[in-house]
């Protein structure tokens, strides 16, 4: 059972970062009013731009390739919802497809359809003497970036609430107008903020093909960016509560691989399919009983003009 | 410039943009006249070739290609006015995949199963795959209304729950074709009767079948939904403004249902048309993310249903082609690039407004959102 419990919690804190990063990218952009559909393809420039990088390059360094990329993406997106007043969910998800189609015609004319060649995984950590402990032993032997998203998200909460640079984010997000009354810029912190969360995304992305698996392949991330969207939306646009929902969506994976794994007997009363629902499904039920009364920011998704009230 | 011109305008722009940047690309990554022949072989590919039937080709080089381009466009159509309908009434329906999936599975158990006459079984294989689809955004569509479940969440949710139950259990396991002889590598469900095919138009010379009016027709309903019946004015007064609408006594929750109920089944005759049309059976997968292209097609058309229906034909055009690129070993995700550079472009319709005006640096944007699109 103990054996069970810890292989769970190791498989969890394994995925998670990736949806946790993300998530928090997406956190930053939407607090200041800038809607974040686009994660997905940020998160895809991510995970391809640093495989591609690792192959040249020392691993961690890669990873800050792929978030630069992540971070060029939300530039693009920055560009035309901040300067040019777009359509914030037009312009993400022109980026979801753009980083579909070119991530796929550059994968397959650069390395062939199975993906890039392996690269050198990040290195894991294990932290002395937690190895033998039971369960709680699953804290140790993963990447750094695991040890990161246990932390990120605390020092965002900190951030958001307790420093003035939050509140004006948040202002910026709620009444941008304030915001500028105050003779603040509202352009220059939506871009900060925007940028940040291509950051984030590209590192979650770069996660996923530099520490879950060994490369990039056709279908990374496969829709994690719209879960880390889910995990914003159920954690309250709030960093700590998109945590804590992306914790939850990484678990409920692990707990469909490790139930397959460990109990096969299962399998023959529970059809496979089920058992691959069953995490949406039950966002769908706690969600539906917690209730979700708008917490989004008040001025999500509306394009700032300096004249207008 | 008429207001109806200048609406259009930066679509038709921004897909002619991505048209050239997509063939340097291909020139840059080949040659020019790799290029050339690549887009003519798309070109051909998708409005039936010419030359060759000039040439004294059979009639068929022009009827099948435009059948693939029908058949691709008919789907894009319908997945796009389920976007577009949701987007109306203040909706973003990311979940005209999942709601396409049950459409499909509906389509093709009632397909299978009833043995009724074809004047009887199509309509009846027609209204279970809407109806599907329609139940299936009926989900999203309570927990929006009665607990405020964001509809994002609710409808990315629900595509996964749909690809899971469907794909990985009942297509593999309670539906799955029972084998016969020669046939056990099938994958899908059983094969649909014939009374549930929809009628080719053309016969053998074409692909093209009754899937393509279907959607042409849905289009031009949706539009008069919208623009003439007090229903559909009611609807896009709720996607205004709620509290407005709220205000002037339009039951906000009811027509809030109703639209999404509608995209749904709209979405649902996707899958219809596929299964009944083309596929004969639910395969194993649906294949393209054809729910994921609606949102990219209503987006282009500016969710205006005759609109997206023109960029359901370009692009039903450039899909049917793109894979005849192939031949010149031009990679055949290119089609989905230039739809998606073409979004990106549109997203940027006020630069497109702005350089057309020729006032350097006179962009003001205009006094209402240009495009009707929620905030997600």
């Amino acid at each position: 059972m103990l054996e069970v419990l810890h292989s769970l919690l190791f498989s969890t804190l394994d995925a998670a970062p990736a949806l946790v990063f993300a998530a928090l990218g997406a956190v930053l952009s939407e607090r200041a009013g800038v809607v974040d559909v686009g994660v997905e393809g940020m998160m895809r420039a991510g995970a391809f731009c640093a495989a591609v990088a690792a192959l040249a390059m020392p691993t961690p360094l890669a990873v800050l390739v792929g978030m630069g990329a992540g971070a060029g993406m939300a530039a693009i997106h920055g560009w035309l919802c901040i300067r040019w007043r777009s359509d914030q969910v037009v312009s993400g998800m022109a980026l979801n497809l753009v980083a579909l189609a070119g991530g796929t015609f550059l994968l397959e004319s650069l390395f062939g359809p199975n993906g890039t060649p392996p690269i050198t995984q990040l290195s894991r950590w294990d932290i002395p003497g937690l190895a033998s402990v039971p369960v709680l032993g699953a804290l140790s032997g993963h990447a750094a970036p695991t040890y990161l998203a246990l932390l990120l998200p605390f020092l965002f909460q900190g951030l958001l609430t307790r420093t003035p640079l939050g509140l004006r984010l948040r202002a910026v997000g709620d009444k941008p107008h304030a915001v500028a009354t105050l003779g603040l810029s509202v352009p220059a912190l939506r871009w900060g903020a925007v940028v940040g969360g291509g950051l984030l995304a590209g590192l979650g992305g770069a996660v996923l093909s530099t520490a879950v698996l060994d490369r990039f392949e056709q279908h990374t991330p496969a829709g994690l960016g719209f879960m880390a969207l889910a995990a914003m939306v159920f954690g309250r646009w709030t960093p700590v509560g998109a945590f804590l929902a992306a914790l939850f969506f990484a678990f409920g994976n692990a707990l469909r691989i490790g139930l397959a794994s460990s109990a096969p007997h299962l399998m023959d009363l529970v059809p496979q399919g089920v058992l691959l629902a069953l995490p949406y499904l039950m966002t769908l039920v706690l969600l539906g009983l917690q209730g979700q009364r708008s917490s989004a920011p008040a001025a999500l998704g509306v394009p700032f003009e300096q004249e207008s009230r | 410039m008429g207001e109806r011109a200048r609406q259009a305008l930066p679509s038709v722009l921004s897909v002619l943009l991505a048209l050239v940047l997509c063939w340097i690309a291909i020139a840059m990554t080949r040659d020019v006249d790799t290029a050339t022949r690549a887009y003519l072989q798309m070109f051909w590919g998708g409005v039936g070739n010419w030359p060759a039937f000039l040439d004294g080709g059979p009639v068929s080089a022009l009827t099948r290609p435009l059948g693939e381009a029908a058949m691709k466009a008919a789907l894009l159509t319908l997945t796009g006015l389920s976007v577009a309908v949701a987007f109306k009434v203040g909706l973003f329906n990311i979940g005209a995949q999942g709601q396409m999936i049950l459409g499909a599975l509906a389509a093709a158990v009632v397909g299978a199963q009833l043995n009724v006459p074809a004047v009887f079984h199509i309509p009846a294989a027609l209204a279970a795959a809407a109806l599907a689809g329609g139940l299936w955004a009926g989900i999203a569509a309570t927990l929006r209304i009665r607990r405020g479940v964001h509809e994002v969440i609710s409808t990315i949710m629900l595509n996964w729950v749909a690809v899971s139950l469907v794909d990985n259990w009942l297509v593999i396991g309670p539906l799955k074709a029972v084998a016969q002889g020669q046939q056990s590598s099938i994958t899908g469900t059983a094969e649909i009767l014939s009374s549930a095919q929809l009628p080719r138009l053309l016969g053998d010379l074409s692909r093209l079948n009754l899937g393509f009016p279907l959607a042409l027709a849905a289009a031009v309903g949706v539009d008069l939904w919208l623009k003439r019946l007090r229903v559909g004015f009611e609807t896009r007064a709720v996607g205004l403004g709620p509290d407005a609408a709220r205000t002037a006594g339009i039951p906000v929750a009811w027509r809030t249902g109703q639209a999404m109920v509608l995209a749904g089944a709209m979405a649902g005759l996707a899958g219809a048309v596929l299964v009944l049309g083309t596929e004969g059976r639910y395969p194993g997968t649906l294949g393209a993310p054809y729910g994921f292209d609606g949102i990219a097609i209503a987006l282009i058309g500016n969710n205006n249903p005759l609109g997206l229906t023109v960029a359901a034909l370009v692009f039903g055009v450039l899909r049917a082609g793109g894979t005849r690129m192939q031949l010149l070993g031009v990679h055949k995700s290119f089609p989905e690039l230039i739809q998606g550079l073409a979004l990106l472009f549109v997203a940027g319709r006020l630069i497109w407004l702005a350089v057309l005006r020729r006032r350097p640096r006179a962009v003001v944007a205009p006094a209402a959102p240009v495009v009707e699109v929620p905030r997600a």
